[in-house]
Parts: C-alpha cells; structure tokens; sequence
C-alpha cells in the first residue's frame, strides 16, 4: 500500500507506462454507508471543524488534516469523502470520519465504502494543436473555446473524460479505479503526439 | 355579517359604479377583500366572476395557449435584437417546438433556452453569432447560456458536420459588417480591411493566440490593428465594449499580437529597431513581407531542395520603394519625414555600413538564411536614400508634406504596400493555414509560461539542495559563499515584486520534500500539496 503512496518516487515502470509519464493522482472522492440515522445539528454543535448550514446545504461539512480531506456528512447516514491524493488515503480518512461520528454517540457503521473518482493529471510537455484534434476526433472531442479553454475529449473504453489544454496539460477525470486514469493517458499519448506542435 | 371600517354601521349598498360595497350610513367604500356573505338569496347581487385564462372579453384562452403566444412572442422578440431574419427566427421556434414536444415554457430559463436555440441555430448554419452576444440579448450569464447550449446540443444530437466547429473568421466578418465604428468606412476599405483582417486572424491562429482562448478579443484586437492600418481611428475600449469582448482581455491580445509581428519583423534590415511601440507604424512593412513569405513554396521544401523561394531584396526594396510617379511616398506615414530620414541614416551608418563579407546573397530560401550581407543592405539603403534625396530635391517631399495634414496613414499609403494576394486572406482550413510559413512559428503563450515556471522551480531545487548541502556539510561550504547563493535568483521576476532576500513558503517545501527524497522531477512539476501529503504527512498509511 505504501508503496502505491509512494509511487512518484519510483523509477516510472515502462511496461505499464509506455509514454514514460505518470499521471498524478490529485483528488480521489469516495463514499461510505455509516448505516445509521444522524441528527446533523448535534454533530454541528459537538464536533470541531464541522460546519453546518441547512439553509445552504443539507449536509454536515467536515474537515480533518490528516489526511487533509473535507466529508460531507448527510442525515441519512451517507457520507462522501473528498480530498485524498490516494485510495488509501481517501479509505483512512473516511474511517476517521466514522469514528468521530461514533464518539459522538451515533451507532455509526463502515459499510459499503467506495471509490466514485479519481482525477489525475499530467503535463505532455509540448503544445497541443486542439483545433486539430477536435476535428478529427470529432466523435469524442468537445471544443468550445467561447465557453471552456480545454478540449474534453470523452472516451469511450475506458469511460473517462479528459480535459486536453493547448499547453500540453493534461486532466483525466472518472476513473473508479486509477488503472483506468493510467490506461485512458496511454490510450490518448499517440493521439496528442499527432498534434504536437514541434518547438522552436 | 360585515362591518364598516369606518362607522361599524351593519347596513351596505351596492355602488354602482365599481360594484362595491359602501356604507349606507357614512357612505364609505368598502375594502376590496371586505367579503360578505351571500345575501338576497339566488336573485342576489354575484360579484364580479375572477378566472384565471380570461384576456379580454369574449376570448377565452387557456393556460397552454397562454403560454405559446407568450413564448412565440419571446422567441420573436430575441430574434429581433438579434438580428434574425424571418426564416431564421422560424428555425429558432421549430427547434424550440420540437425540444419541448410543442409546450414551449415559462419563466427565467426559457429565456435562456430561447437564447440557446438561437445560437444553435445559427452556428448549424455555420453563421457565427457569439454567446457573448446572446447572452447580453436575453440577459443571462454566458456559462449558464452556455450549459443550456451543450444540452440541446446533445438533445439534437448534433455533430460535425452537421454542426461546424465556431469559425472565428466567420466571427470577424460579422463584426466587421455590423459594426457601428465601422458604418461610416467607404465598402472598398471595407472589403481591404476584411481581406487584412482575415490574413492577421490566419496568423493568430498559427501562432498560437486563438487556440484555447475566448475569439472575440482577439477579434477586437485585429480591427482595432487593421483600422489603425487603414487610417480609421477607433479605441479597443470601445470596441470591445460594443462586441461584448472584455476589455481587459482585448487589450492582451493587442498586445500578444503586436508582440508576435515585432518578432516577425526582426528579419527585416532595420528589425532591431522594431518594438512594440512603433510595429504599428512599421506594419506595413511586416505584414508585406509575411503576405511575401506566406506566397512563396519555401514552407516544407526549403532545405531538401533548397530552391529560391523568397527574394529578401525584393521585399525590401518593396518596403522601401518610392513611386515618385504617382507621387506616393512609403515614409507619407511618418509625422516628420526628415526626422525619419536622419533617424534612418544614423542607424544605416552605424548599423549596415558595417561590412564583413564581399557577398551579396539577396535570393534566400530560409528565415534563418535571412540574414544579408551588410555590404548588400546598404547597398540597398544607399539606393533608398538616393530616391528620397531626388524626390526632396524635385519638390515632391515638399507636395507629400503638404498632402500629409493630419496624422495616421493615408489611404493610397494602405493600398500600397498591400496586395491582398496571399491565400492567407480567404478563408483556409487549418491544414493550409499551417503549411504557409509567415515568417514566425511560436509556441503558446502558456506553453512558455510553463516552461519559465518549470525553470524557476528547477532553480530553486538547485538552491535547496545548496542550503541543505551547506547545513549538512558545514565544513565543505566555503567560508565567502553569501547567503545569495544559496537563494534561487530572480530571473524572472523583473515586474513582479521584488522578494526580500530570503527564502520563501515555496522554497521551504521544497527543502521538505527535498528532505523527504521526494524526486526531483516530480517536485518541478509542481504539484506540492499532493507530495506533501504523499510523502511528509501519510503518517496514517501502513
């Protein structure tokens, strides 16, 4: 698991990442079942670094510093995790979460904890012609510059949406697992090359 | 039973003119919700009979007929300030009609969905019409315009090429032809400042400054060049404000515009002269030579066949030509065409009379290869010089001063120097347009932005290692290094504010994750808060 964490430090492995780069994990979101009711106001008042405003949100907003992630935490007992630069991470923190919920005399559970997302990004390192690209990737390609800067590049297998920018940045989103986030980059690699603008 | 407000009298008649009830004691009239009960048995008065649908009397409309007149007449009232013509706005109600199955709708978001439609509409007929535009027209905010936009998009299933990609050439036609700063300009001037404006927008694409940016400031920003080039005087302020560009941005891309025509314009004999200040003036002269460069086939076959594909001396003898026939004068659109002169005969002593070699290459077939013998510029100049020395002496700078009154560019001046030849003035794909070479290739401006940010980090990691090395071998530190060696140098900072000396929240973690062997790859790319909370505080992580 460690070494999962601890990714960025290792000699990046060719056979599994051909272009030789590695997208870095930015925001992992899960979810978890505490399978219990919960009045949201107690929490408010008892817990620290929560916040609660039904009038602007129906949920109880809860920030931890390590790992350094914010839970929304609902009424009915669900509860979503965001923040966590790793799975790992992102489990560790929800379990915190359930067992600050516990302390406050809730019979909180852990069930049915999840990962919903993983956004991962990368820099190609060489301007992209997104004009292009959304031409001739037409079926997948979104290219709007009136309304977004990027071109979200919506891929079929695996069902990721990517967000390509003309400075060679990269933004992958939607990936449950992040083999997919690994898997959808090396997909798009070739195709960005395509477009490269050859520097100066 | 009801009593008077007034007099608490119990007994009421009917007026007669608004049907009320007023007090038969003090007479006054009775609130409109004083109900009272019914009275006078079946034969009774009734009241007035209130039903929600009822406009006017003898029309009976129901709800839903209701709201399709309302929303036809939103529909056509949008297209109206939108300029639509009648089949046009037609287009908008079948599209809308078919969306919402023939209900239409009510209320804030059908205005949007109506401004939606109209885009939609005209981009599937390839007619740009800016969100911006709408946007202001139904007002709403371009986002939420925009996001409306994408679902019917998607609703209707539209794809290229069905549905064309924004055209930003399209874009500039269209500004340039509904524009109120432009009303008044003569349809000849016109038609030269579209053909000139098409050419720049072609650049501007090649050169990076459209792609992944809003099109309307740069549109802004390319009229505003191509009427100061014509001699029609307009402020960017104005005109961004009248296309609903914003302003700011406008300003950018005037500048990120004339900066890309400065570099262009350092493959000319005098482009150390060049900047940003003056390229307006000297633009003729750049944009000749890029309309030259972007004709000639020199673009993919210049060093395997290393064919002549561009005479440099051509084009500076263009750009320096003096038609004392027709009495028209390149300098007619300097102020003070004597103070030119000498300004140009200084920098031709000091600069282009300095001989190296004894070549005089005047065909070249590269940029790179643009480079001329100085010997053969002045060769050039001193021919140039000749010209404007006959002409002052045969009175004709004397009739040129008198015609030049006002300030800016004459008319026959723009005409001049531009042919309107180059391909790069129609409209082109983006293949072709990036096959022409005109005189400068670049990379974007965010591209380099990152790359002078992954310097700047490198820099500092090159500085931490130094302090981390100095405090963990003391003795091999020399005693005269100066805490500034040790501090990541501001090269880049010139109009930012200047740091204290010191080291700073960035330099602190990247000592951290230096510490932590955290590489130094991924530490230049930046990304800090998910090193740190990978590989300082996973404490958690077993």
């Amino acid at each position: 698991m460690a070494e999962q964490g601890l990714e960025g430090s290792q000699p990046v492995d060719l056979k599994k990442h051909p272009s030789g780069i590695v997208p870095t994990l930015q925001n992992i979101v899960s979810t978890v079942n505490l399978d219990c009711k919960l009045d949201l106001k107690a929490i408010a008042l008892q817990a620290r670094n929560a916040e609660y405003n039904p009038k602007r949100f129906a949920a109880v907003i809860m920030r931890i510093r390590e790992p350094k992630t914010t839970a929304l935490i609902f009424a009915s007992g669900k509860m979503v995790c965001t923040g966590a630069k790793s799975e790992q991470q992102s489990k560790l923190a929800a379990r915190k979460y359930a067992r600050i919920i516990q302390k406050l005399g809730f019979p909180a559970q852990f069930k049915d904890f999840k990962i919903q997302n993983i956004v991962g990004s990368c820099d190609v390192k060489f301007p992209i012609r997104l004009e292009g690209l959304a031409y001739s990737h037409g079926a997948f390609s979104s290219y709007e510059p009136e309304l977004f800067p990027g071109l979200i590049y919506r891929m079929k297998q695996p069902k990721i949406v990517l967000l390509i920018f003309v400075s060679g940045k990269i933004v992958l989103t939607g990936a449950k697992v992040r083999g997919e986030t690994y898997e959808a980059f090396e997909n798009i690699y070739p195709v960005l090359t395509e477009f490269r603008k050859n520097q100066q | 039973m009801p009593i008077c407000n007034s007099c608490k009298g119990k007994t009421f008649i009917r007026d007669d003119i608004t049907n009320n009830l007023a007090c038969s004691t003090c007479g006054r009239l009775q609130e409109y919700d004083n109900l009272v009960d019914q009275y006078g048995g079946i034969n009774g008065p009734t009241g007035t009979f209130v039903s929600v649908g009822t406009t006017g009397s003898g029309n009976v409309y129901s709800y839903k007929e209701t709201k399709i007149y309302e929303a036809r007449k939103l529909i056509d009232d949008v297209s109206l300030r939108l300029g639509f013509s009648p089949s046009e706005s037609d287009d908008v109600k079948r599209m809308v009609a078919t969306i919402t199955e023939g209900e239409y709708g009510q209320g804030n978001w059908f205005n949007v969905f109506v401004g939606a439609c109209s885009y939609v509409g005209m981009r599937r007929d390839n007619k740009s019409l800016p969100i911006s535009e709408v946007a202001s027209v139904i007002g709403s905010d371009a986002y939420e315009l925009g996001r409306m936009i994408m679902r019917v998009v998607n609703f209707l299933d539209l794809k290229k090429p069905n549905f064309p990609e924004f055209d930003i050439v399209n874009l500039f036609e269209r500004t340039l032809r509904n524009s109120h700063s432009f009303a008044d300009v003569e349809g000849d001037k016109v038609q030269r400042m579209k053909k000139q404006g098409i050419f720049l927008i072609h650049c501007a694409m090649k050169w990076f400054l459209t792609t992944g940016r809003r099109p309307l400031p740069i549109v802004a920003a390319v009229l505003v060049l191509v009427a100061e080039l014509n001699g029609i005087s307009i402020r960017i302020e104005e005109l961004a404000k009248e296309i609903h560009a914003v302003v700011h941005t406008s300003k950018l891309r005037y500048r990120e515009l004339l900066q890309a025509l400065v570099k262009v314009a350092q493959a000319l004999p005098w482009g150390k002269d060049i900047t940003v200040k003056n390229v307006v003036k000297n633009a003729p002269f750049v944009i000749q030579y890029m309309e030259r460069k972007a004709m000639s086939k020199l673009s993919k076959k210049k060093d395997s066949e290393g064919g002549v594909g561009l005479d440099l001396g051509d084009v500076v003898r263009d750009c320096l030509r003096k038609d004392i026939g027709d009495g028209t004068d390149m300098m007619s659109f300097e102020d003070d065409s004597e103070t030119e002169m000498e300004k140009l005969k200084l920098a031709h002593q000091s600069r282009y009379f300095e001989a190296e070699d004894g070549g005089c290459a005047l065909s070249v077939d590269n940029v790179d290869k643009l480079k001329l013998s100085h010997e053969c510029l002045s060769m050039m100049y001193s021919k140039f010089l000749d010209e404007v020395g006959n002409v002052k002496s045969s009175g004709g700078l004397k009739e040129v001063r008198e015609r030049k009154k006002r300030r800016g560019f004459e008319l026959h001046a723009c005409t001049e120097w531009w042919n309107g030849k180059s391909a790069l003035s129609r409209r082109l794909l983006l293949k072709e347009i990036l096959e022409k070479d005109v005189g400068l290739d670049v990379v974007p401006p965010s591209f380099v932005n990152g790359c002078v940010t992954v310097k700047k980090r490198r820099e500092k990691i090159n500085a931490a290692k130094l302090r981390i090395d100095k405090i963990m071998h003391p003795l091999n530190a020399h005693s005269g290094d100066s805490i500034d060696t040790c501090t990541s140098e501001d090269v880049h900072t010139t109009k930012k504010r200047k740091r204290a000396r010191g080291i700073d929240w960035e330099d602190l973690i990247i000592e951290t994750l230096l510490l932590h062997r955290v590489k130094e790859e991924e530490i230049e790319k930046g990304w800090y808060n998910v090193l740190l909370e990978l590989h300082v505080f996973n404490s958690g992580i077993v």
